[in-house]
């Protein structure tokens, strides 16, 4: 990209930005015409100091009463522009604000809407940091950088102003005197930005040093090594605080270059001044009056350099954050929607493939989860699906319950295609009890509330007892005001499923789908999870996803997939009849459960 | 082997006491103060020195205006007469003060930096090497990224202080020399302008402890927010299938909205301070300006020395935020020094190798009635084994069974409770489950650092089968295998992971389950090249394949702790139902995974 590339895009991302979030240009018109009335503060001493000069304090004729008339307009105007000023700053930022709040809700939802493939493990800390680090960024270029280019341009801009006003010939001086030091601060801006870089990169390298330091250290122990590390680790801290020092020293010389130009601008306009006299139309007020205005001129100057690159930093930023909003919501909400028929439902699956690929990555991996999958389930039955992990189990299951949509083919649910049912509709028919269940730090009741939120504490209590589990729940040590912990860590693997159940429960779905937990459970929950299963799938139509086979057993039927594919479809005992890909797994995992491996369950 | 070096900054220059959280703030204040100067007090006084130059500078400054008003601008333009001299001396003090303090910002600033850095260097090493030197015992009980937070961002925090303070001392130079200068030269004007300066100091500390309050707020909110985006993110299953989308957007906006108040209460009062920094200095410059003009009309002070004043002035007000901004950080760096004094003034924990002894000859391992309970549960219970010299020994038993804190023991990895262990001379060499590779070459991953040459490395990486892959590599030893051995696959970490501990020459050899992740075929190979080359001392393998476990001399079968049964593996097939039943059930396991 060329450099005019990048400054419009830069401009483009900024405009998009805008638009997300209009608060952002809401009145900035008149937020910059109060910044300018505001640098008029820093100009009221400059002008006073000349007109006093040249009005009040000529030798031997000092007015007394002009000199304080002029100070109470000066007073005056000080408070009218510091004012000015107030609400220019606090108008931007109120404004800002208000702007990372609307992109920051726009993200929340969004990124929620997202399809599963775009949620997966290593995009979910990018998709985080969408909406804390990055959107920080931005907080933090409003907090200074945006209130930079904001007040210092208008100090700029007026002193300017002023300057011309005062004498043309002064002011170009000042400006061709001054001008060089753009180029000087353009110069070591470059080589800070670069410096600063570096001491980014130290910073993340010793990190992950100290962290692998700790993380790996009984490795490190076992083998004695620790001192080699120790020292490679001592050697990066040194060069990190080496980095930085170099970066604080070139900030350094930044900083009080703005003042060293204004002390040559400030001899240069007096040597002007004195030539050019009274008798080219210069006062000696306006002349000392230009000595304060060169100080003003180059104040913010040398900040700006900095402001730059935040900007840069901030727009970047903006930009991820953007992407983000792009990329398109899956599956996406029905158009017109049609309703669901009343009572429990069939699920058709026709010719579905399906492979994963997200459009957050440039490269898709293009596998193919499910391929060509076609069957019927009546409503009411219950069916297991079978088969070894990545065999595309779970997908079907997802796909069913709308969680992605098939890359090919239809589903169907009581008739229905399911891309054509309103989602609050589906979510209230139909109920997924992942395999992990997923609970929130808090109680019981906030996460059995998650399902339905208006369910009262009778109903929930209603409903554990219905699914006899009435004596777990009453040794929970406060209720439904138990907190389960950090992702619901205070309970045991077997109570979160529980959990889950009876939140699946509540919905009192049409369709239930339920990935079977793998994890080992004590028996006693064991028996709970079997008996609540049990009531909640009754009179529905219920798919489960079977890890153990005495699950699949005692299914109506079994459907099983490998690689993608059905390849057998029936009942237990039928399957096992057929001595296919299903006896065979039978026969392992008997094998592996029971002593006696030759008997089998004919 | 010998046991970790002591670190010597902790005994040497670091600064060695805690603070006591119940003193006041500006003695507290004082005392980390103190402690951080005395790390390298060379830069910071440098620093300092810059720091009075430059203001001693800025005062001076105002004698330069005061000249070109008094000596040049007035007499050109009242009296018609151009001194050329008096130009050139101006033009001289002007450039020459500006420039010098100029250098004074660039030592203040630059020297600032370096003393501060430096300081971090050492805070966080003395922190760093405290942290080796505790045992693995206590590193289980930390968690790494509190450990790393500790040598990291506790560090930078503790010795934020530093920064600023040059420059505080700057402030405090200015303001005397200038209060004492306007004093001399005018002692009603002096006396207005020295009792804004106190004022003016009263106004920054109290703003910055204001929004100090506000911006700490934001913070708390800020991590609520962070927190909350985690959970609701990686519940996005739960979320979408109870179709609970907009309901989780309004929980986390209902966060952000209080961020965001918090936010906009700081930008309102920041605004109001700006503002209000900006009118005062005028106002007083007015005031001075009027008062001054009495002054000049009674032929008390000239019009260039009023000038200076209200330049003074000017350049006066900027420095003085520096001192809140030094009163904010203060506690912040206190807390950032307090999280790292917890960590070296913590004494050293036992090291459980200490107490491993020397075997007999003709063992490899002696562990004599051993028990390890964690938390109250007993994971070995009054173990005792012998293992003889160049034996081959499979550990068998369920999850759960003691295992791999059998081999963490004998590796002194954890404490016994009671009983011993002994080894034989030479020392252990484990390779863990998760093998863990270090962000660096494969030749550092093999030699973690020892004198060993390539080689010995390449036999070594030979036995653990890892040429295979290794041959591939077209840099050779010296290819970067990435963060946490990011460009290789678990099998192949596993096999580097072997490999280091067959070329470090250990005599006694634990692999904790380290071969199942490759195929069958390769492990088998493994444990035969192992079994080659290792003339002397054992090899413990956890293993789970019967086709790994044949390969052993004998085999130990562990159940809840103890040792149910010690004998080669064709035996206990024939003879114990149990570990019949247990290796059936491995098998079915690896199928369905």
């Amino acid at each position: 990209m060329t450099q005019l590339d990048v400054r419009f895009e830069t401009v483009r991302t900024i405009n998009r930005g805008v638009d997300v979030a209009p608060s952002f240009r809401r009145g900035l018109g008149i937020t910059f015409m109060l910044a300018l009335v505001g640098s008029g503060a820093r100009l009221v001493i400059p002008i006073i100091v000349q007109q006093s000069i040249d009005k009040g304090l000529r030798p031997g004729n000092i007015d007394i009463g002009f000199i304080t008339k002029l100070g109470i307009i000066g007073a005056v105007s000080v408070f009218i522009s510091a004012y000015a000023l107030r609400m220019s700053a606090m108008r931007l930022g109120v404004r800002a604000e208000e702007g990372l709040y609307t992109l920051r809700v726009k993200l929340f939802d969004h990124i929620h809407r997202l399809s599963l493939a775009d949620h997966n493990e290593e995009r979910r800390g990018a998709l985080v940091s969408r909406v804390t680090s990055d959107i920080e960024t931005l907080t933090n270029f409003f907090s200074w950088g945006g209130l930079a280019w904001l007040l210092d341009g208008s100090q700029i801009l007026a002193v300017s102003i002023v300057m011309v006003a005062y004498d043309w010939r002064l002011a170009l001086v000042a400006f061709v005197v001054a001008a060089p030091l753009v180029f000087v601060l353009k110069a070591v801006q470059h080589r800070l930005v670069e410096a600063y870089n570096l001491t980014r990169v130290r910073n993340a390298t010793l990190l992950g040093m100290i962290g692998e330091l700790f993380a790996g250290s009984d490795t490190l122990r076992v083998y004695d090594a620790s001192p080699h590390m120790v020292k490679r680790v001592r050697a990066t801290v040194r060069s990190r605080a080496d980095s930085n020092i170099r970066a604080g020293f070139i900030g350094a010389f930044l900083f009080p270059s703005g003042e060293v130009f204004s002390v040559f601008t400030v001899v240069a306009v007096v040597t002007c001044g004195v030539i050019i006299g009274p008798t080219g139309g210069l006062t000696a007020g306006a002349l000392v009056g230009f000595v304060f205005l060169t100080f003003r001129f180059l104040e913010p100057i040398a900040e700006f350099t900095e402001v730059v690159d935040q900007t840069q930093t901030a727009v970047a930023g903006l930009r991820r954050v953007l992407s983000v909003l792009d990329t398109p919501i899956g599956p996406p909400a029905a158009e017109f929607p049609l309703p669901l028929p009343t009572g429990t439902l069939s699920v058709d699956v026709k010719n579905v493939s399906f492979s994963y690929g997200s459009r957050l990555d440039s490269q898709d991996d293009d596998l193919p989860v499910l391929s060509e999958v076609n069957f019927s389930i009546p409503a009411g039955q219950h069916v297991a699906l079978v088969g070894e992990s990545g065999s595309g189990k779970t997908t079907l299951a997802r796909l069913i319950a709308r969680l992605a949509d098939p890359t090919v083919g239809v589903i169907y649910l009581g008739g229905v295609m399911v891309n054509r049912v309103a989602n609050d509709d589906l979510r209230t028919r139909l109920t997924v009890v992942p395999q992990e269940p997923f609970l929130f730090s808090e109680t019981i009741r906030y996460n059995l509330q998650f399902a339905v939120p208006l369910a009262t504490d009778t109903e929930l209590v209603a409903a554990i007892a219905e699914l006899q589990l009435a004596d777990w729940f009453e040794a929970l040590p406060n209720g439904l005001d138990t907190h389960v912990g950090k992702r619901g860590g205070s309970l045991s693997a077997g109570e979160r499923q529980l959990v889950a159940l009876i939140r699946a429960f509540l919905v009192r779905p049409d369709i239930l789908i339920l990935d079977e937990a793998t994890s080992a459970v004590d028996a006693l929950t064991e028996i709970r999870i079997t008996r609540a299963f049990d009531r909640v799938s009754a009179g529905r139509t219920t798919i489960s996803i079977a890890h153990r086979l005495s699950t699949a057993a005692r299914a109506d039927r079994i459907l099983v997939l490998e690689h993608g594919r059905l390849v057998e479809d029936g009942t237990h005992d039928s399957l096992i009849a057929r001595d296919g890909p299903y006896a065979q797994m039978y026969d392992a995992w008997l094998a592996s459960t029971s002593a006696e491996s030759e008997v089998r369950g004919v | 082997m010998s046991n970790i070096t002591t670190p010597q900054a902790t005994t040497g220059s670091g600064p060695n006491f805690g603070l006591p959280e119940s003193e006041s703030r500006l003695k507290s204040a004082y005392r980390l103060l103190s402690a951080l100067v005395r790390v390298h007090p060379r830069l910071f006084i440098t620093a300092v020195s810059g720091a009075t130059l430059f203001g001693l500078c800025t005062v001076a400054s105002a004698l330069g205006v005061r000249w070109m008003v008094d000596e040049v601008i007035l007499p050109r333009f009242n009296e018609g007469r151009t001194d050329t001299r008096a130009l050139l001396i101006g033009a001289i003090l002007v450039i020459g003060i500006g420039v010098l303090r100029a250098v004074g910002v660039v030592l203040r600033r630059g020297f600032a930096g370096a003393a501060s850095w430096r300081t971090a260097e050492t805070v966080s090493l003395d922190v760093l090497h405290r942290i080796v030197a505790q045992p693995s015992t206590w590193h289980r009980q930390h968690m790494t990224g509190d450990l790393v937070a500790r040598v990291g961002v506790d560090s930078d925090a503790a010795v934020a202080v530093m920064g600023p303070m040059p420059f505080a001392s700057a402030v405090v130079v200015m303001l005397v020399v200038s209060g004492a200068w306007l004093l001399v030269v005018d002692v009603p004007l002096g006396l207005l302008a020295i009792v804004v300066f106190p004022l003016l100091l009263i106004l920054n500390v109290g703003y910055q402890r204001r929004i100090d309050t506000h911006y700490k707020t934001a913070q708390d909110e800020l991590g609520l927010l962070s927190e909350a985006v985690h959970e609701s993110f990686d519940g996005v299953m739960v979320v979408k299938a109870f179709g609970a989308e907009m309901r989780e957007t309004e929980r986390l906006s209902h966060i952000t909205g209080r961020l965001k108040d918090a936010r906009t209460r700081a930008v309102i009062l920041r605004s109001t301070f700006e503002a209000l920094l900006d009118a005062i200095p005028s106002f007083i410059n007015i005031v001075l300006l009027v008062v001054g003009a009495h002054r000049v009309q009674s032929g008390a002070m000239t019009v260039g020395e009023l000038t200076s004043f209200v330049y003074l002035f000017t350049l006066l007000i900027f420095p003085l935020r520096i001192i809140g901004y030094v009163f904010s950080e203060v506690p912040h760096s206190l807390s950032g020094w307090n999280r790292t004094r917890q960590i070296v003034d913590e004494p050293i924990v036992a090291d459980p190798r200490a107490s491993i002894r020397l075997a007999p000859s003709n063992a490899a391992v002696v562990v004599s009635d051993i028990s390890v309970a964690y938390s109250g549960q007993t994971i070995l219970k009054n173990l005792s084994l012998t293992i003889d010299s160049s034996n081959t020994v499979a550990i068998v038993g369920a999850t759960g069974s003691g295992k791999t804190t059998l081999l963490h023991a004998i590796a002194g990895l954890i404490p016994v409770d009671s009983g011993s262990i002994a080894v034989m001379p030479g020392g252990v060499g484990m390779v863990f489950q998760e093998a863990f590779v270090f962000a660096d070459t494969l030749r550092f991953n093999v030699t973690l650092g020892d004198d060993i040459s390539d080689d010995i490395v390449l036999a070594a990486l030979e036995v653990a089968a890892a040429m295979e892959f290794v041959s591939k590599f077209e840099t050779g030893l010296d290819t970067e295998l990435g963060e946490r051995g990011a460009s290789l696959s678990g099998g192949q970490r596993q096999r580097v992971a072997l490999a280091r501990a067959i070329a470090h020459r250990c005599p006694v050899l634990l692999l904790d389950d380290t071969t199942s992740a490759l195929d069958p075929t390769t492990e088998s190979i493994v444990i035969e090249n192992l079994r080659r080359q290792q003339t002397v001392g054992a090899t413990l393998i956890v293993a789970s394949r019967p086709s790994t476990i044949s390969l052993a001399d004998e085999v130990l079968y562990l159940a809840n702790g103890v040792i149910v049964d010690h004998a080669p593996h064709a035996v206990l097939m024939a003879q114990n139902v149990e570990y019949r039943k247990l290796l059936e059930a491995f098998e079915h396991d690896r199928r369905e995974n």
